[in-house]
């Protein structure tokens, strides 16, 4: 029995697998870009309606090359990263202290329900008149978009630790203490992730539609620009950009996921 | 013979459930004792008493001759739920119990490798317990509550998520382990052949509130083989319990069917 279960994994961890999993998103790639290439040169023609990978990349390099493309994702980057850092750890405390004290619970839950529900964007235009159109509001934007999945997240996993593992280490004589690193924190893990997945997706709209409301710099200021002037290409610019980026950092927190949750890999590993 | 384990007059109600009453057993140095019941008679509440995590309402848990007033060290346990950790390797898993107590050290890490090596999982250390089998994680399960080398392992239904095939094999090896290091052995089940192939006392409990009906002693010769699941003395034992909590396993079917779920 103990045999049988080594070598169904070995067969499907083993690297001709991979290879083929790895060949099919390529192909699905490489086909989508050169399909939209086809259709944009022989199809649509028209750059206004349709503009095709090669235009996209011709208009990175140039906006590249004069160094404005550089200015202005340095100015998203630090906005969207300042936002979703602090919303993650300050996301983390409340939802450890609404999870751990029943007041906190109390006065914070009904709060952090409410705004979780509420398209918080829609305020953007106000924060930006308060707290001006530099860098900061922008922060401020991303933080209160992303926060609150933050905290459910988190005090919904502190919460949901399994009783039947909080009662054996009972049983092992663990303190109070104990209970919560050893037990409770490891088991919130997989739901801070999934907390923190669901922060940086609404962080980076939340960056960029807060640049077009106002800004001075950014990917948004860049989209809204291309857009007033019919520029398509450069609004695919921004466009892609972004998209890049979310790949990117969905990638990201898969290769610490499975850094940080490795009992978790060698079930996605089955399935 | 010294007693081991000693439980005196326990009582226990949730609210008006009254679930035990006037509970009273031993069991002896390096001896095997089983609990048989039907579902519903209290079994679990009784174990969770003598871990410490339950407060009794009267009555005392000894070891030794000393009342427990907690969690402790000197008790080992296994549940009758895989209670693995599944964030911790195998390896992890089983050295919990000396980690959480601050006893790991060169000493105790051999000891928990031999506890490993004794239930058949050498060389899995490194394996998350959803990488293994249901029965590998009773193994391990097993392994944990040793390594801490308890005075008492106390085990809660530990088989009865197991297939037929595979329970059979984990009570042949829980004999080998048992006959291997004697510890002393309190097993709780509502499977009375794995009582009597197993103990070498069986408690019976009857239900609602749960209480002491007889305790039977097992005179089967040891060590024991599948074989002996055949003969008719074992019958005779199997008949005997199944006469004694008849009754109970009906009324607790019934309610079963009735209770709102
Ligand atoms: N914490 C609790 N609160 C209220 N009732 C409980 C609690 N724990 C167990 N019971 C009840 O006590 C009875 C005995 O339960 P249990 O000890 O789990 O029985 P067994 O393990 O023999 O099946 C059941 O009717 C159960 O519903
Ligand atoms: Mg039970």
């Amino acid at each position: 029995m103990a045999e049988n279960v080594v070598v169904t994994r070995l067969k499907k961890s083993s690297a001709a697998w991979k290879g083929a999993l790895f060949w099919t998103s390529a192909a699905s790639i490489v086909g989508g870009l050169l399909l939209w290439e086809l259709v944009g040169r022989f199809v649509v023609k028209k750059v206004l309606f349709l503009t095709t990978p090669t235009q996209i990349v011709v208009e990175i390099v140039r906006l590249a090359r004069n160094g404005e493309l550089q200015q202005h994702i340095l100015v998203s980057a630090a906005e969207f990263s300042i936002g979703v850092v602090f919303a993650i750890f300050l996301g983390i405390g409340v939802g450890f202290a609404m999870a751990s004290n029943k007041f906190a619970k109390r006065a914070l839950g009904p709060w952090v329900a409410a705004f979780y529900a509420t398209p918080t964007i829609a305020i953007s235009p106000l924060i930006i008149l308060w707290a001006g159109i530099d860098i900061w509001s922008k922060v401020i934007v991303v933080v209160i978009n992303s926060i609150f999945p933050m905290i459910i997240n988190t005090e919904a996993g502190l919460r949901s630790t399994d009783r039947q593992l909080i009662d054996a280490a009972r049983c092992f004589g663990c303190s109070r203490l104990q209970i919560f690193w050893k037990v409770s924190l490891p088991s919130a893990v997989p739901f801070v992730f999934a907390g923190i997945k669901l922060a940086i997706g609404r962080g980076l709209v939340a960056v960029v539609v807060a640049e077009l409301f106002g800004s001075r710099a950014g990917l948004g200021f860049l989209l809204a620009q291309a857009s007033d002037a019919f520029n398509m290409p450069l609004l695919f610019v921004a466009v892609t950009i972004l998209a890049v980026t979310g790949m990117t950092l969905t990638w990201l927190v898969g290769m610490l996921e499975r850094l940080l949750m490795p009992w978790r890999t060698a079930v996605d590993q089955e399935s | 013979m010294t007693v081991k384990l000693q439980v005196k007059d326990l009582c226990k109600s949730f609210g008006t459930l009254e679930v035990m009453r006037d509970i009273n057993f031993h069991v002896d140095e390096h001896e095997f004792v089983a609990i048989v019941g039907p579902s519903g008679c209290g079994k679990t509440t009784l174990l969770r008493t003598i871990a410490g995590i339950e407060k009794a309402d009267r009555g005392v848990v000894m070891i030794d001759g000393r009342a427990l007033a907690g969690p402790g060290p000197d008790r080992g346990f296994v549940f009758q739920q895989d209670s693995l950790f599944p964030w911790r390797t195998i390896w992890q898993n089983v050295v919990f119990g000396l980690e959480v107590n601050g006893e790991l050290n060169a000493q105790t890490r051999m000891r928990a490798k031999e506890f490993l090596k004794l239930v058949g999982l050498s060389g899995f250390e490194k394996y998350y317990p959803t990488q293994i089998s249901g029965g590998m994680r009773q193994r391990v399960n097993l392994a944990r509550a040793l390594a801490i080398n308890p005075e008492v392992l106390i085990m809660d239904e530990p088989f009865s998520a197991l297939d037929a095939q595979t329970r059979e094999v984990m009570q042949l090896e829980l004999l080998r382990i048992w006959q291997q290091g004697r510890k002393t052995v309190l097993f709780i089940t509502h499977q009375i052949d794995e009582a009597v192939f197993l103990a070498d006392r069986i408690v019976v409990l009857g239900r609602r509130p749960g209480y002491v009906k007889e305790v039977i002693q097992v005179e089967l010769p040891r060590p024991r083989v599948l074989a002996l699941k055949r003969t008719a003395e074992f019958g005779a034992y199997v008949e005997r319990v199944w006469n004694l909590i008849e009754k109970d396993v009906h009324a607790s079917i019934q309610e079963d069917a009735q209770a709102p779920v």
